[in-house]
């Protein structure tokens, strides 16, 4: 989040703006700390119901999505840190990220790295038929969690990530209001992954 | 005591002449809107809501034709009672777990307490999911100020999502 306001203030281009949004059910007690420590100056939003991964596929957090002047997505992504990490053998991030955001800030669509329409299309993250249940399944969990009525918001969390067990975000959300039990279910689920990467690979061409 | 006397025949004679008005409200969650349904008609399987509850719900408008969003129109009898469209003292009544099931608009209910959540109709993510037009949405930021994202037309965005947890 810090990181994120000095790229804005050093990119300064008043023709780019950064929309950050809050994943949290939480509200403003989980999130709003965080934003304010920032001093934000972009638009923030704390986005309790995950609106902007439903509209846009997403599955994980953090993730990028870059629009263009007319409203076309020209490149998505997630796991879109400023830089490169290094966890024991767990790896996320790119020093090119950055890089190349500033790029495409430059070049628009002459930018090695912004998609066509096609390639956009070919690297959003499909949803069946019972994915596409899981978002009214989430939402009415919020719903409950919003009327205070835990057991039915847990039961409704619970159907959501059945139906859609890809999400991170309907399991970390769901965890996060048991801390005790979160990390411990965390390394469970990335444990089950097998070879399959907890981030799908950003496919930014140098990186 | 009208409005009892209501409520009670209502729940008697719903057992054996569905659809009937119901006594309890129920209550939909659609585009990011909590909509409390002043009434329904009472059936165990379907939810049965006004025109303007059922544009709400789909961003489908009912009209002669029939039930249109954007360049989409479903044939929609209602010059007589249907699976779809019924009239009862002169109010329409629009059948909208059907219609979604028509038009393959994803739906959970909680039956116990008269929860309906409906997700997206996917015709209407055509633009985003072939063409990677970005969905539009409208979110109040922390300053309490609506944020939609087509008003930002004309400059680069950059959207990112994080989380506390």
């Amino acid at each position: 989040m810090p990181v994120w306001q000095s790229i804005y203030e050093d990119i300064n281009d008043e023709n780019f703006v950064i929309m950050s949004a809050a994943q949290d059910t939480g509200g403003e007690a989980a999130a709003g700390k965080i934003f304010d420590d920032a001093k934000v100056t972009y638009t923030a939003i704390i986005d309790e119901d995950h609106t902007i991964s439903s509209l846009f596929n997403l599955v994980n957090v953090p993730s990028g999505v870059w629009i263009d002047e007319q409203g076309q997505i020209v490149r998505l992504n997630e796991g879109t840190y400023s830089k490169h990490h290094k966890l024991g053998t767990f790896e996320f991030g790119s020093d090119i990220y950055v890089p190349a955001l500033r790029d495409w800030i430059a070049k628009g669509s002459d930018s090695e790295f912004a998609w066509s329409p096609e390639e956009v299309s070919a690297n959003l993250i499909p949803r069946t038929p019972a994915g596409e249940r899981a978002e009214p399944a989430f939402k009415l969990g919020v719903y409950f969690h919003s009327q205070g009525r835990e057991s039915q918001a847990n039961y409704w969390w619970e159907e959501s990530q059945r139906l859609n067990p890809d999400s991170w975000n309907f399991h970390r959300q769901d965890w996060s209001f048991t801390p005790s039990e979160a990390s411990s279910n965390f390394m469970r689920k990335v444990q089950g992954l097998g070879d399959k990467p907890y981030y799908k690979p950003m496919d930014l061409p140098g990186e | 005591m009208i409005r009892v006397n209501e409520a009670l025949c209502a729940v008697t004679l719903g057992a054996f002449l569905l659809p009937g008005v119901a006594a309890n409200a129920d209550v939909a969650i659609a585009g990011g809107q909590v909509i409390q349904l002043e009434k329904t008609l009472s059936d165990v399987r379907n939810l049965w809501v006004t025109p303007e509850d059922f544009t709400r719900i789909n961003g489908f408008e009912v009209k002669p034709e029939g039930a249109c969003h954007e360049d989409i129109c479903i044939p929609l009898r209602q010059d007589a009672d249907g699976d779809l469209f019924v009239k009862r003292d002169g109010q329409s009544w629009l059948n909208a777990t059907m219609f979604a099931d028509k038009v393959q608009q994803s739906y959970v209910v909680d039956r116990e307490s008269g929860v309906w959540s409906f997700g997206m109709v996917p015709s209407s993510r055509k633009a985003f999911l072939d063409s990677a037009v970005a969905p539009d949405f409208e979110l109040v930021d922390r300053n309490g100020d609506t944020v939609k994202l087509s008003n930002f037309r004309g400059k680069k965005v950059l959207i990112i999502t994080w989380a506390s947890w």
